[in-house]
């Protein structure tokens, strides 16, 4: 009988942590949310101000990039149906490619802005993912407001998707993506090109 | 049309033979009409291939087939290549000099007169998808933009604290539950079957349309609407070049894009339930 209620007990409080851990569960991975958008934004945010060269702003951005950008995650969503059609080759390549084309356009960016800052709204939950709505405020333009989706995917969090004026980047992009191999044959490798093309003229007139 | 031509061919035989030519006047008619259907028909059928694009039959070709919502594509993509011609050759240049020539707050100015100028519109759009304080909002934009604002160059009533939104017929009707209908590339831009007539219904809606002759208004009017499309244009040169420039397919990103912000813009719309009284009132 003691041995039982002092199961029951270890049992019983057991059973409470796991409850308390499930109520906690969605609010803490909100704040989680919010907290690593605000982090990332701030690190993002204070690199774009600082009064450095172009060149050292990009190589500064880049490993916070890959850190806190789920860029495979976004190469898969964006080669969409076609992704389990192309081979172990070209998945691999695309990757390489993707991730260039992805880094590249974000610190394409970096140039355009100067005197910036964000403000974090509230958090919600799109199915598995965190929604955290944020406003860009540049100046002498109006404020940009947009949502952060952020996934737990890869064991921690990481940013997917950006949504602008309501549409959604990786959507957009995939549909560009698939349109256009859609468009030439259903041939993953002409999707391979022509982004090797547009990576080969990013690179012409920078250097 | 049609009927007019007929009408005037036939009379002078409906004179001669009065009853035979009744029964045969509209037999000819039918006649007439009938040949029409039939060509038209036939020029539908054959220029189908061209107009309508094919269904396709892999699983997930067909899923991305519908979610595209373009089954006009080939014609879609005609009307867009025409239209990205001519914004090469005549808009975005006309465009680039109105920034070159014109400073960046005169241009703001110009914008805000604009958005002030559109705002019955707007107000109508608020008031038939039944959201009284947005209808309110406009309208104190109007009164106090056309007013305090000089005909609109000053934004007064942002900083009253009735900063601009957005609406148009295409979204009153997204809002009473009725469907975009297929995508369609209009040389004015993306839009769809619903859009595309409720881009004709704000049309209406704008009371420049029933100015009276004289006055010069009719003439302010055509400056308006030109003025329109260059601001509009202009403010758009980096985004369009950029989207040119990295975009596979800028036929498919605009209409993803453009699919998605209306949908949003819809939802937006949807989920403003704010009071109608200020909030000095509660």
């Amino acid at each position: 009988m003691k041995l039982l209620s002092g199961r029951r007990i270890v049992l019983a409080t057991l059973a409470l942590t796991c409850a308390s851990g499930l109520f906690a569960l969605p609010a803490r991975a909100a704040d989680n949310a919010k907290q690593f958008i605000q982090s990332f934004g701030n690190q993002l945010v204070a690199v774009v101000n600082s009064p450095v060269p172009l060149a050292e702003k990009k190589t500064k951005v880049l490993p916070l990039v890959q850190k806190n950008v789920d860029i495979d995650g976004i190469g898969r969503y964006c080669l969409g149906r076609y992704w389990k059609i192309a081979t172990a080759e070209q998945k691999q390549h695309y990757l390489t490619l993707f991730h260039q084309v992805l880094v590249n356009a974000i610190t394409d960016k970096l140039g355009e802005y100067r005197g910036v800052s964000f403000t974090i709204g509230d958090v919600s939950k799109v199915g598995s993912e965190d929604s955290v709505s944020a406003t860009l405020v540049r100046p002498q333009q109006p404020p940009a407001a947009m949502q952060w989706i952020v996934s737990y995917d890869s064991g921690k969090p990481q940013v997917v998707d950006v949504i602008g004026e309501g549409a959604s980047l990786r959507l957009t992009q995939r549909n560009d993506y698939s349109s256009f191999i859609a468009r030439n044959g259903g041939n993953v490798d002409t999707l391979l090109s022509a982004l090797q093309k547009q990576l080969d003229r990013h690179a012409q007139p920078a250097d | 049309m049609i009927s007019g031509r007929n009408g005037s061919r036939l009379r002078p035989r409906a004179q001669d033979q009065h009853d035979q030519t009744r029964e045969g006047s509209s037999a000819y008619r039918r006649f007439r009409l009938g040949t029409l259907c039939l060509g038209l028909v036939m020029v539908g059928t054959t220029g189908c291939s061209s107009i309508k694009a094919p269904v396709p039959k892999d699983p997930d070709a067909l899923a991305e087939y519908k979610a595209a919502n373009d089954p006009y594509e080939p014609l879609n993509r005609k009307v867009f290549n025409m239209t990205m011609k001519f914004d090469k050759w005549a808009l975005r240049p006309v465009a680039k000099a109105y920034v070159w020539a014109v400073p960046r707050p005169v241009r703001n100015s110009l914008g805000n007169m604009i958005t002030t100028m559109n705002e019955p519109s707007v107000f109508f759009n608020d008031v038939g998808a039944g959201k009284p304080r947005r209808a309110g909002d406009s309208f104190v934009r109007w009164c106090i933009n056309m007013t305090v604002g000089i005909g609109g160059l000053i934004d007064v009533a942002k900083m009253a604290g009735y900063p601009h939104h957005d609406n148009d017929a295409g979204l009153t009707m997204a809002n009473w539950g009725i469907s975009s209908g297929p995508y369609l590339f209009l040389p004015m831009g993306p839009s769809s079957f619903r859009d595309g007539i409720g881009y004709g219904i704000d049309q209406g809606l704008s009371p420049w349309d029933y100015v009276p002759r004289g006055y010069g208004l009719v003439s302010f009017n055509w400056a308006y609407n030109m003025m329109g499309v260059v601001h509009g244009r202009s403010e758009h040169l980096e985004d369009l070049d950029a989207l040119q420039r990295d975009a596979l397919d800028p036929y498919a990103t605009i209409r993803s894009a453009y699919q998605q912000q209306r949908k949003a813009q819809a939802e937006a719309i949807k989920n403003d339930h704010r009071a109608t009284v200020p909030d000095w009132y509660q």
